[in-house]
């Protein structure tokens, strides 16, 4: 019954990017391309569609990580502030007009930002020879505070032109993804995920509390520190692709544990699934539904994520809180 | 195992600990269990009981004294071996996440590479908990959640069992169920266990008590002589009634 | 800023490799992409109307601007509407448009130039640059000429009534209370016609002013500008009343001006009479 509904969740997850690929806002018949369509299918949705896997899987699988970290359903990566800092960054990249490293300044920006909160919160989270849930929890929402006032500050005396490229990419624009980060951006999801899934037993011990984790034969404090770390690099790296796009951490694991049920072994690479193609969907209705207007990826899953959520919150059975 | 060594399972040594700024919790403690014996550490709320246990898992390191597991210390073990021996079992059991019954008790294999011989479906049978097997544990009672986590450390199968208030959240059928249960096993595999507790009567259970006051220890030894009226006043600052039964059996009465 | 200046200094580079790839193509761009209103109007006003085959949606100016197919927004087009489009050219402007997608079409080998002139000194100059781009220099010439003899003959305006030093606002949005400061056309052109705009030394180009601020300032004339679909007269009551101790209001000196000044282009001339007739 539960490989039936795995492999239903691939198989969807495979015909949403398809979709995504050929639908909207132009309809391209893959048996029927012209030379014209070639190119815009390779140069501008490949990359665009690449790009919201990418963030999308980063973010799903981080929240099912952090959900269990923090012992927390309503965990997020961005509720330790990564989003907060990595968009100061960003907009202090973009706001003093910095080209210095040509046009992935303001990625790489966000990507150190967003790195340098994570360190941040883990130091603060740090007593005692390790990092504690609460403590992150607390360092991470005084951070995400302290950011968004900054962030605030900076935007209110800043320009037109910046403050208008800020918004945009604080709210998730995935419009001009091209090649460029992909690479590198691919390499730090895969890594990031890779150490969330090999360590699953370990994430699942710990939900069950620090004496039973013990007792199961994990270093507790170790693998807390690997599970933030694996985070860490994924939100990262989604941040740096394509701004701050919220709902799908806090979303895909509640939709996977409600599917697949709560083992992070399948957890957390079904909530990478279930991101990816949730963030494309979002994409794509964002450039189809009013064309030539783009709407933000992150309006959409906004759109989306907020009422569900708030559904999800009556049926008591799937959150569980 | 058992049949060629004859040590000590655990040896507390002197111990003494405490938590940065909060003063001694645990005064150089010093007790040790033997092979398959069931010991109850018995006190009142905060003298320092669960910390002896967290002291004698691995989980806490001692400011002063050694603990010794199987005549090594206890945090020179990795990890995956110390829980194949020794398994911790927490007062709190807080879980918000639904994981199946089956899922739950599953993890009790985590230590192992190879599985051990008992299988999942006997342990959550031993626990009474069979047909609840693809239940949500967010969905059971306290007491059935407890009985999950206890299927989980049988199957765990260590050798020595550090249990902080098993009995607590239970019906005195299932308390009656846990220590037949306990005591089968100790009767087969010879598991030692040390039970923290602070209901008196079940301290009269065990074949030793250890009795705790402000974590030094006041009195160890079998429960009738550690449970006399002048430690229990002692120990938990009251005035208690020691009753004896027709059938031979102590108990102790609150009086009126 | 420093950064600004290298970020000009890098622009004008492309440019002017941008023009100097002029002159290998033949004859006018046919398929033309405007990713900026003014910069549809001023090409519609170099008569190239019917060569563009794309603006956005804000292009409104003049009416042929509206019928055009659309590809997006300024901040935001769709590269996919873009490229659809086959572009010649794609005309951008350093204001409008951010500098991703500049980037982007570039990678994508679609030829772009970019506008960079702001100030109304610089327009003409801009248009010449512009028109000699699009392969119309005459017509480019005529109408930065006619553009550089309006200015002029208001400039001259100025010097005739010299004593004349009037403080002035000019406000862009009522509620919070917005002015057009140092670096806008608007600021360009009191300027011009001797008027002392009391933001010119604002750190910001459209800074935010408290009432308390403007009352201090004791400005002697208000300028209101107009927003698009919006009554400014009933928007603005309220910060009017509010601002009835200053001469300007006092003195009935609250002038509601049009749009003109807001887009760099043709129509800034219009905007700049309707700043003069104001004070006269």
């Amino acid at each position: 019954m539960r490989s039936l509904k795995t492999g239903l969740l691939l198989a969807g997850a495979l015909a949403v990017v398809l979709t995504a690929l050929f639908a909207g806002p132009r309809f391209i018949n893959p048996f029927a391309m012209t030379p014209m369509d070639r190119e815009i299918l390779l140069a501008i949705r490949l990359p665009r569609v690449v790009v919201a896997v990418l963030m999308g899987m980063a973010l799903g699988a981080s929240g099912a990580v952090l959900q269990g970290v923090l012992r927390n359903p309503l965990a997020d990566p961005y509720i330790l502030g990564i989003s907060s800092g990595a968009s100061l960054a960003a907009a202090l990249g973009m706001l003093s007009g910095a080209y210095i490293i040509g046009k992935v300044s303001v990625p790489l920006a966000a990507f150190i930002g967003a790195c340098l909160v994570s360190v941040l919160v883990g130091a603060f989270g740090w007593k005692r020879g390790g990092v504690w849930p609460e403590r992150l929890l607390l360092a991470g929402i005084g951070l995400n505070f302290l950011f968004s006032s900054v962030l605030m500050l900076v935007m209110s005396m800043s320009s037109d032109e910046g403050l208008r490229r800020t918004v945009l990419w604080m709210f998730g624009d995935l419009s001009m993804a091209d090649w460029t980060l992909i690479p590198s951006a691919s390499l730090l999801v895969v890594l990031g995920l890779g150490l969330a899934m090999a360590r699953s037993r370990a994430l699942n011990a710990l939900i069950l509390g620090d004496e039973f984790a013990h007792s199961l034969g994990f270093a507790v404090q170790r693998e807390r520190l690997f599970m933030f770390a694996a985070m860490a690099l994924m939100t990262s790296a989604s941040v740096s692709l394509g701004g701050t796009i919220g709902f799908i951490g806090l979303l895909m694991p509640h939709i996977v544990r409600f599917l697949l049920g709560a083992d992070s072994t399948v957890l957390v690479p079904a909530s990478a699934v279930a991101g990816g193609a949730f963030l494309c969907l979002a994409d794509l209705l964002g450039r189809s539904l009013m064309p030539p207007l783009e709407l933000p990826s992150g309006t959409v899953t906004a759109v989306i994520g907020a009422p569900y959520f708030l559904y999800l919150l009556r049926r008591k059975d799937v959150l569980s809180v | 195992m058992s049949s060629v060594y004859s040590g000590p399972i655990l040896e507390l040594q002197n111990v003494s600990f405490g938590y940065p700024g909060h003063g001694r919790i645990v005064r150089d403690l010093s007790f040790s269990v033997g092979n398959g014996e069931f010991i109850g550490l018995l006190g009142a709320n905060g003298s320092g009981k669960s910390t002896i246990l967290k002291l004698a898992s691995g989980m806490l390191k001692p400011e002063e004294g050694s603990i010794g597991l199987w005549n090594k210390p206890v945090m020179s073990y990795r990890n995956k071996d110390r829980a194949k021996l020794l398994c911790y079992f927490p007062q709190h059991l807080d879980v918000n996440v639904p994981f199946t019954v089956r899922e739950l008790v599953g993890m009790g294999l985590y230590p192992y590479d190879i599985p051990p011989k008992m299988t999942v479906d006997e342990a959550v049978e031993m626990v009474g908990l069979s047909d609840k097997m693809k239940s949500f544990v967010t969905n059971l009672s306290g007491g059935e959640r407890r009985r999950v986590f206890i299927a989980m450390t049988l199957i765990q199968g260590a050798g020595l069992l550090l249990l902080d208030e098993p009995l607590a959240n239970l019906d005195i059928k299932y308390q009656i169920e846990l220590l037949r249960l306990l005591r089968e096993l100790q009767r087969k595999k010879e598991i030692s266990a040390v039970m923290a507790l602070h209901d008196i009567n079940a301290a009269l259970q065990f074949e030793k008590v250890v009795l705790i006051k402000d974590g030094a220890i006041i009195g160890s030894g079998r429960p009738e002589s550690v449970l006399s009226k002048e430690m229990l006043k002692q120990a938990f600052d009251v005035d208690v009634e020691i009753m004896r039964t027709q059938s031979g059996g102590v108990y102790v009465g609150y009086g009126n | 800023m420093a950064c600004m200046k290298i970020f000009t200094a890098f622009i004008s580079i492309i440019m002017w490799s941008n023009v100097a790839f002029a002159e290998n193509s033949t004859g006018i761009p046919k398929r033309i992409v405007s990713l900026a209103p003014s910069m549809t109007e001023i090409m519609f006003s170099l008569g190239l109307g019917d060569h563009i085959v794309a603006d956005t949606t804000y292009c409104d100016h003049p009416e042929e601007a509206k019928a055009k197919p659309k590809i997006g927004s300024m901040s935001s087009p769709s590269l996919e509407a873009i490229v659809s489009m086959k572009p010649d050219i794609v005309i951008m402007s350093m204001d409008d448009n951010p500098r991703e997608i500049y980037d982007r079409l570039q990678g994508l080998g679609i030829r772009c130039y970019v506008w960079t002139a702001r100030k109304i000194n610089d327009l003409p100059q801009g248009i010449r640059e512009l028109s000699a781009v699009l392969q119309v220099p005459e017509k480019g010439n005529e109408l930065a000429a006619h553009i550089e003899q309006e200015i002029g003959a208001l400039a001259a305006v100025r010097k005739k009534t010299q004593a004349e030093r009037k403080k002035v606002l000019f406000i862009v949005w009522p509620e919070p209370l917005i002015v057009a400061g140092p670096g806008t056309a608007i600021d360009d052109a009191l300027a011009l016609l001797g008027m002392k705009n009391a933001a010119s030394a604002a750190q910001t180009i459209y800074p935010r002013y408290s009432i308390e601020e403007v009352i201090r300032q004791e400005p002697e004339m208000l300028f209101i500008g107009m927003a698009t679909g919006m009554d400014m007269r009933t928007v603005s009551q309220g910060i009017v009343k509010r601002l009835s101790s200053v001469p300007a209001v006092r003195n009935g000196a609250v002038c509601y001006v049009g749009e003109g000044l807001y887009r760099i282009g043709p129509r800034i001339v219009e905007g700049i009479k309707e700043l003069a007739q104001c004070v006269h």
